[in-house]
Order: C-alpha cells, then structure tokens, then sequence
C-alpha cells in the first residue's frame, strides 16, 4: 500500500488532513475571495452571522466582515506557525548537529546556551522580546522561535551523538572530508527524521503563541489575526458572543488539524521504517 | 626506508577505575608494496592500532612516520591532504557508507575533495574506478543498500584507491563476507597490490586468509606484540603460546600443516 492512501486511511489522519486542506484553502483564497482591506468597513456594526449573505458571518463591532477577517487571520497564522516553527526546526537542528558532533567545549557552551533558553517558558521569552522590540510579523516570527528551538536541538544532539560513531563517519574522515561537510552533509540528514517527527507539536504551538501575543495586543497591527480578533470580541462578549466564538473555533480546529495530520506522517513514516 | 613505521605506540582506556592499555607499546613497519597482516584474538587490539594509524582516535604515547614524515606531527588541512594517501576498508561494508549514499556519491566524494577530477571528469573516472574493482559502469546511480554485500565491498575498496593511496587498511575487511566471494576480493586485493604497489595493513583473525595474503604478520595479545615475522614461517610453526593457540584453533589450516607433514 502507498504510504498516501495508508495515512489517509487513519480516521485521525484523514480528519487532520481534510482540517489543514481548509485551512491552506482559506489561506491561499483570502485575497482572491476578499480583496482589499479585511480591516475596512463592510456594513452595519455587529451584525449577527447569517442575517445578511453577503456577511455570512455578520461584522464587528467596527463593521468589518468577519468571514473576511477569518480568511486573512488564517494567513497570518499559517505564515507565523509555518516560518516559526522552520526557525525554530533549522536552528535547532543546526546547534544540536554542532553540539554533538564537535563535543567538548563547543558541545558544553551550546549546551549551557540552550539549558539557559529553557529554563525561561517560552511564551514569557516571546511576550519580553516582541514588548521590547515591537511588534511586526517577523518579530513575532523570532519571538516564537526563540522559545522552541531548544527541544529541536536536544533531539537532534542525541541523534548525532549516536550516529557520530558509526564506521561511515569514520569513513568520511579517512577519505578527508571537512568536519563540517561531514556534520551538516553526513550526520545531520540522518540525525533529521526523529527532529521532524515533533515538527507538528511545533506548529501548533507556534500558532496557539501567535494568537496569544495577538490577544495581548502584541501582534503586528496591520494584520488580521485571530487572537486580535478574540481579544476584540471581549469587549462586547455579552452582546456578540459569536465574535470571540467564531476565531476561537477557527483557531482549535486548525491546532487540531496540525496536530492530528502531523501525528498521522509520523505514524506512517514510522511504520514504513519499520518494514524496511 | 619504509612506508609506515609505528613506534612504541600506545593507547590506554579507562574502565572504571581503573585504565587498560588496548594497544600497549607496539612497533612494526611496513615496506611499499607490502602486506603487514594483524592478528590475534578478539579485544586483542587490533581495530584500535588501525584506528591509531589512521588518525581516527590519538595515541598516549608513541610515534607514527608515514612516507618520511611525522604523521603524528600533520593538523587539520594538512592532515586531510595528507589522508589521500592512507586509506581504509571496513569489515561492514553497509555500515562504511551513508546510508543515503549512492554508488556514484561515495566514490565521487574522494575524487572531488582532493581535487583529482574536475566535475565534468568525474563520471568518467566513476565508471573506471568501477571497472577496476570487477563491477559495471550501470551500478554508478544505484543506492549503497540496494547492492549485494561483495559488490558493496568492491565499490569500498574503489573508494579506497580512487586517491592513489600508498597504504590501505583493511580491518576483518573480508571477515563478513561468503567464502567464494571472499576469495575473489582477497585475488582484486592482491591484482591491486601487483599493479600499483599499494601496501596493505591486513587485520584480520582468519590464518589462513593470512596465509594466503600477506607477506609477514605480527600476532598481538592483549594489547601487546606476542610474536612477528614472515607469514608462512609463523603460521606453520608459531612461537608464542598465543600464535599456538591460535593455529590450533583454526581447523582448515590444521587440516593442510597435517596434510603437510
Ligand atoms: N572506545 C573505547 N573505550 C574503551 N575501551 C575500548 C575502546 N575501544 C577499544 N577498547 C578496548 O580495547 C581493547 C582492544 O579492542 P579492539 O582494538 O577493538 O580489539 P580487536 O579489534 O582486536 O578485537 C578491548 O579490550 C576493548 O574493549
Ligand atoms: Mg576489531
């Protein structure tokens, strides 16, 4: 059997995937379905989904179009969660290969700079970095990536530290090839499938963070978000509750999508490595 | 003057508390053109003087001249100009190479890094590198774990010798191997060692391979030189308490040295 119509033929995986299909959809489609401004004015302020179809989800407290607004926010997370967690995966990958492969005092100072990392949470690093520089997309980017490169670099380390002693390093070294040709184009390759395998618990975490700086109003204000739409709702929770409802629900399933198809590669993978 | 002369080397590990010498004050040299064959039994050391020899790990103490120069002395680039010439078979021939190689990338490697073909070349001399170990030009593309382990053998010592290499070290280099291919790797060695006068570091705890192959041996025990000389000489009539017991142990050359007499 393919491994694509196995994954699809995991119940979880197939949800997950069909989740971030529409997710991608909505992201690719924002500008063609919505062109112009999400954050212009569309109608009458806070009218409840479903009473007017050319605002099937109704508007803000502002008047803008929530449909709208949910298209461009699932962008804008994508685009963070996405080039968060590839940061965060690279730089992770690339300290750890360092670290293990190089050993003692490079591995020790690497080593200290990541334990020094983690023992800060990761979302007070981003909300102390994103306060202190400002916020815009890329900062958001870094911030959320400064607090999750560290369990990609301790996977990948140990990793090296295994593959390290295989004869084919040695081999490398005997042919004379460069240590660091030899790290990053013979050990890390090798090192990279259990550091992908948390790639889907990366983003999905880099997309709950992306909300919450939002929320806080650490986002980049010249874009929808999702967490900037909750936030927005709250004040008028009572009256329009579906304007919090809608992005939190957006926001869940996407974080649910990520996950499940993410576990669902990782399954399919594993088990065709194990057949082999 | 020889090719290789090791000096007093040494090698220590700790276990514990407290430190064993793996490779304990051993001296032996190598002619060009030459086979030294190691033998003894497991843990004797063997893998470790290969792996000393080659600058993979350091000796606590000794000396290492290759083709004239203090090899022991050479750092970094020189270091890996200088591995050109002193080259490595590994006993398994899939664990020698990445597991994401092809047959092309692995000898397209040592061609590339010490600058011996340039890049339009470099297929061409993939395909006579092949020819000269007894395979087809076709297996260039194919992956390193997709051929069978004789052929993956040969592609090793294409490797080895695609830089011209004055020493190649074979560590139990055709102890994996079946016996009929065994014997045809073992006649590709000896074609090479006659048409390019490569010498060779033979390791390996099969006599009667050594026999068949090397020039002279020296029988290590624990670490330690129990015994040297020319191969057939001490295979036929060791010494040592550990070459006796090591003659004995092997039945097939048992078999010919009672034949013999
Ligand atoms: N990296 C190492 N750390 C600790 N002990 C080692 C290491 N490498 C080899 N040894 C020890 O050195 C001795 C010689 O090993 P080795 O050279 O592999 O023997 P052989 O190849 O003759 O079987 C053994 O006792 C082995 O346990
Ligand atoms: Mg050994």
């Amino acid at each position: 059997m393919s491994p694509l119509r196995r994954f699809l033929r995991t119940p979880e995986a197939f949800a997950g995937a069909i989740l971030l299909a529409a997710l991608i959809a909505m992201a690719l489609s924002a500008s063609l379905l919505f062109p112009g401004d999400p954050q212009a004015i569309a109608g009458p302020a806070m009218l409840p989904p479903f009473q007017d179809w050319s605002l099937p989800l109704g508007t803000d407290r502002l008047g803008r179009n929530v449909l709208a607004e949910l298209f461009h926010g699932a962008r804008t997370s994508l685009a963070v969660g996405l080039t968060a967690a590839a940061a965060a995966l690279v730089v992770g990958a690339v300290v750890g290969t360092l670290a293990g492969f190089a050993g003692g005092i490079v591995d020790e100072v690497l080593m200290r700079i990541t334990d020094a990392f983690q023992t800060v949470p990761s979302f007070l690093l981003a909300l102390a970095f994103v306060s202190v520089v400002g916020p815009s997309l890329g900062i958001v980017v870094i911030a959320i990536a400064l607090g999750t490169w560290t369990g990609p670099a301790r996977v990948a380390r140990a990793e090296v530290l295994s593959i390290r002693e295989r004869d084919y390093v040695a081999g490398a070294r005997v042919i004379g090839m460069h240590p660091l040709a030899i790290a990053f184009r013979e050990v890390l390759p090798n090192a990279l499938p259990p550091v992908l395998a948390m790639s889907s618990v990366i983003v999905a975490a880099a997309i709950l963070t992306e909300a919450a700086l939002s929320f806080l109003g650490l986002g980049d204000p010249n874009r929808v978000t999702w967490g900037g739409m909750i936030a927005e709702g709250r004040t008028v929770l009572r009256t329009a509750p579906f304007l919090s409802i809608v992005p939190g629900i957006a926001l869940v399933l996407t974080v649910l999508g990520v996950y499940l198809a993410g576990e669902g590669i990782v399954e399919t993978t594993a088990v065709r490595r194990g057949l082999s | 003057m020889s090719l290789l002369a090791v000096s007093n080397l040494t090698k220590r590990y700790r276990r514990g508390d407290k430190t064993i010498a793996a490779v304990d004050d051993v001296s032996f040299h190598i002619d060009p053109g030459e086979t030294l064959a190691l033998a003894g039994p497991s843990g004797s050391g063997k893998s470790t003087i290969a792996r000393l020899v080659l600058r993979l790990i350091e000796p606590d103490a000794g000396r290492i001249d290759f083709e004239g120069d203090d090899f022991l002395a050479l750092r970094s680039a020189a270091l890996r100009a200088r591995r050109a010439s002193l080259q490595m078979v590994f006993q398994d021939p899939l664990a020698a190479f990445n597991p994401r190689a092809t047959v092309a990338r692995v000898l397209d490697d040592p061609l590339r890094i010490h600058g011996i073909a340039s890049r339009t070349e470099r297929p061409r001399r993939i395909a006579a590198l092949l020819e000269r170990v007894g395979l087809t030009a076709d297996l260039a593309p194919r992956a390193i774990h997709e051929i069978s382990g004789g052929q993956r053998q040969r592609v090793a010592i294409a490797r080895a010798v695609a830089t011209k290499p004055s020493l190649i070290v074979l560590d139990e280099a055709v102890s994996a191997l079946d016996v009929s291919v065994r014997g045809q790797i073992l006649d590709l060695l000896l074609d090479l060692q006659r048409q390019e006068r490569i010498a060779y570091l033979f390791i390996s705890h099969d006599l009667g391979v050594i026999r068949a192959i090397a020039h002279r041996v020296v029988l290590l025990d624990a670490g330690r030189i129990a015994e040297s000389g020319d191969a057939c000489a001490v295979i036929d009539a060791p010494q040592s308490a550990i070459g006796k017991a090591l003659v004995a142990a092997a039945p097939r050359l048992n078999r010919t040295t009672q034949d013999a007499s």
